[in-house]
């Protein structure tokens, strides 16, 4: 009944656990177990049945002493055994996952697990090894972190290459704790216990493609699995027009790899799982592109009412209906967002935002974004250096002489905050075609007027007139329709 | 309003029926027309064979010779009033999935609609003819179908179309049967062949 190999571990540097055996299995009594905490007498000595003890972590050595006894209580043997720091293993406790949570649109699943840093020193480092698992062991993956003598809850992120419904995913987490100033071996935690995320093969009513009507982007490889009831055959999974080869996942689900996906139609590319002749499984990818920077973004008033933004939405995404893009227009000054409705098979796409009171400057950021992506442009804009009146209505020429007329137009719009350079196209005959600008004050929703001399008499006239900002000028508004006059007799 | 076995009704009764032939025939025209799209659009294959789907009428009928002229009139009303039910859902399914990008589909789909009303109405007529007038619509509704994917849907529509082109066939035979009897007179013989 000799004790022997003594052996000691701890898990958090304080405390260490130390077993034996002894050398005849026989029946024993209790044992007495004694040990010096830094070799200084006297030791400390207790009874213990178990061939296990829970003692310090000593800071130098320390001296155990181990007595068998009979069941009557006589000793059998005695042995001391001299522990140093370095006959000390190191062993972090084994980890636990707290949650492990998945997102089934994004195929991503989130580990969450404690630290435990609160019983090691400050500062440490510590290395998880996060192992996933999908029928086989499929990929193991290293994180880092740094202990802070508080217990952090860790959480990471994994994105599977298949949708998460094609079969269970399992979980395990094991640490190695790099305890520098630690003299003794150090190895690695045991493996925590596995979580799983249960497939859809596992649910009696989880028949089915996958994944359902999801968006990806051109180029990506997509794997797309068919979940169907035990013992039923998989005919063909065909994606688009083409038969593909079956990947076997478990007894229910069979997958297919699609690589580098090209842009589906309008209705998507069908992806149908042939199970018998008149039974099958489908489901509808839509593969397209993100939204692509605007260009060409212009922003322009007509009226002082209503800022008027256009833009060239690049490349077409391929995605309609309710996957389409997505325009807002954020004005960053005023912090005034507008949703745009756009008409997607519109070349130039348009977007109306509203005259904020007296501001004049407009900071605009065009967002863009659809299932695949988002982007955005922007422009900074003086409303006074964009003016682009809308054409002049109800022209109308009165004459009161036979060398002179008198024109008056209106044009719908506030345009108070510039003055208005307008230009008169005065034709007569065939080939004889003048232009006279004049400056006018802007009004507010006005008639405006102006003076035409030195005409011929009794001479047929064909006048039309158009407008811009007089100050900075952009653009001229269209002609307004044109008006015939003919002057007086002299 | 003419009593049921009057001249006038008789030669209205005849007149509704040729009419409702010549409409049941153009319909089955454009239905399988719109089915050429609906297929090349949806990326379906033309050839696959969908199951039966709850809420689609189906034209195959047992001992169709054996059926009353009310019968008939009734179970064709039924029908093309979920057909108009069933489109009116696919053409909103339609906008939504796709919006403006596939304006051919739509006004596809849109014209068989009308048709489809139309022919409803039509038959509603010569219900009135048959001095019964056609049942309530209330509670007629079939309630929408349950949410499904939208691969589900697409094999819905392929035999929501299947289903009409069918029953514009039958519809042709029920009226012509119905041409050769009076209004109102309910029982009409019929020879044993069945659509």
């Amino acid at each position: 009944g000799h004790p022997q190999n003594l052996k000691c571990v701890t898990h958090n540097l304080h405390k260490m656990i130390c077993t034996w055996d002894a050398s005849s299995r026989g029946r024993h009594g209790q044992t007495d177990f004694c040990y010096t905490t830094n070799d200084l007498p006297p030791p400390v000595c207790f009874k213990t049945k178990e061939k296990r003890v829970e003692i310090p972590v000593p800071e130098r050595s320390t001296t155990v002493t181990i007595t068998t006894n009979s069941i009557s209580g006589t000793t059998f043997a005695t042995k001391d055994f001299e522990i140093h720091e370095k006959d000390i293993s190191f062993v972090p406790l084994t980890p636990r996952i707290l949650s492990l949570t998945p997102d089934f649109s994004t195929s991503t699943l989130n580990v969450k697990w404690s630290d435990n840093g609160s019983v090691f020193p400050y500062g440490l480092d510590a290395f998880w090894q996060i192992q996933i698992l999908r029928g086989e062991a499929m990929e193991k993956v290293m994180y880092y972190s740094k202990l802070t003598h508080e217990d952090i809850i860790l959480s990471w992120n994994w994105t599977s290459d298949m949708p998460l419904e094609c079969t269970s995913h399992y979980v395990k987490i094991r640490c190695y704790i790099n305890v520098t100033q630690f003299v003794g071996p150090k190895d690695w935690s045991d493996w925590s216990p596995v979580e799983e995320i249960p497939g859809k093969d596992t649910d009696p009513n989880g028949n089915g493609v996958f994944p359902q009507d999801t968006v990806v982007a051109v180029g990506s490889d997509v794997t797309i699995c068919c979940v169907h009831e035990e013992g039923q055959q998989i005919q063909r999974m065909t994606y688009g027009p083409d038969i593909h080869p079956m990947i076997y996942l478990s007894s229910r689900s069979s997958a297919i790899r699609v690589l580098n996906a090209s842009a589906s139609d309008t209705s998507g590319t069908n992806v149908v799982c042939i199970l018998s002749e008149d039974e099958m499984e489908g489901t509808v990818l839509f593969v397209g592109y993100a939204p692509d920077i605007p260009q060409n973004l212009s922003c322009e008033t007509s009226n002082f009412l209503t800022i008027k933004c256009t833009w060239k939405p690049g490349r077409p995404s391929g995605l309609y209906g309710n996957r389409k893009t997505n325009y807002s227009l954020f004005e960053r000054i005023s912090g005034k967002n507008v949703s745009c409705k756009v008409d997607e098979m519109n070349r130039e796409r348009v977007c109306g935002f509203p005259v904020l009171g007296d501001q004049n400057i407009y900071d605009f950021v065009l967002g863009v974004s659809n299932p695949i992506g988002q982007t955005k442009s922007s422009l900074l804009v003086d409303l006074t250096k964009r003016v682009h009146p809308k054409s002049p209505e109800k022209l109308t020429v009165s004459g009161n002489s036979s060398t002179s007329v008198r024109l008056h137009w209106f044009i719908n719009g506030s345009f108070t905050e510039v003055r208005l350079l307008c230009q008169i196209e005065i034709s007569s005959g065939r080939y004889e075609r003048k232009l006279h600008n004049v400056t006018v004050p802007g009004g507010n929703f006005s008639t405006y007027t102006a003076q035409l001399n030195a005409l011929h008499p009794y001479t047929k006239y064909w006048f039309s007139v158009r407008c811009s900002a007089a100050d900075h000028f952009w653009r001229w508004s269209d002609w307004s329709r044109v008006e015939e006059h003919t002057t007086l007799e002299a | 309003m003419a009593a049921a076995d009057s001249p006038s009704a008789a030669l209205r009764h005849r007149d509704l029926c040729s009419r409702g032939i010549r409409l049941a025939g153009k319909m089955r025209l454009d239905v399988i027309n719109l089915l050429d799209t609906y297929v090349e659009r949806q990326g379906l294959d033309a050839s696959a064979s969908v199951a039966a789907v709850e809420g689609v009428p189906v034209a195959a009928v047992e001992r169709w010779d054996e059926q009353t002229g009310t019968q008939r009139l009734l179970e064709n009303l039924v029908a093309y009033r979920a057909f108009r039910a069933l489109l009116a859902q696919m053409l909103e399914e339609q906008r939504e999935q796709l919006g403006e990008a596939d304006t051919t589909l739509g006004r596809a789909l849109a014209a068989v609609l009308l048709q489809v009303s139309a022919f409803t109405y039509h038959l509603e007529e010569l219900l009135r003819l048959e001095s019964r007038g056609p049942p309530g619509e209330e509670g007629a509704e079939p309630p929408p179908p349950p949410p499904v994917s939208l691969f589900e849907r697409k094999l819905r529509g392929l035999r929501v179309l299947r289903e009409l082109a069918q029953w514009a066939l039958r519809s042709t035979r029920d009226l012509r049967q119905l041409a050769k009897a009076s209004p109102g007179s309910g029982s009409v013989p019929s020879p044993p062949n069945s659509p």
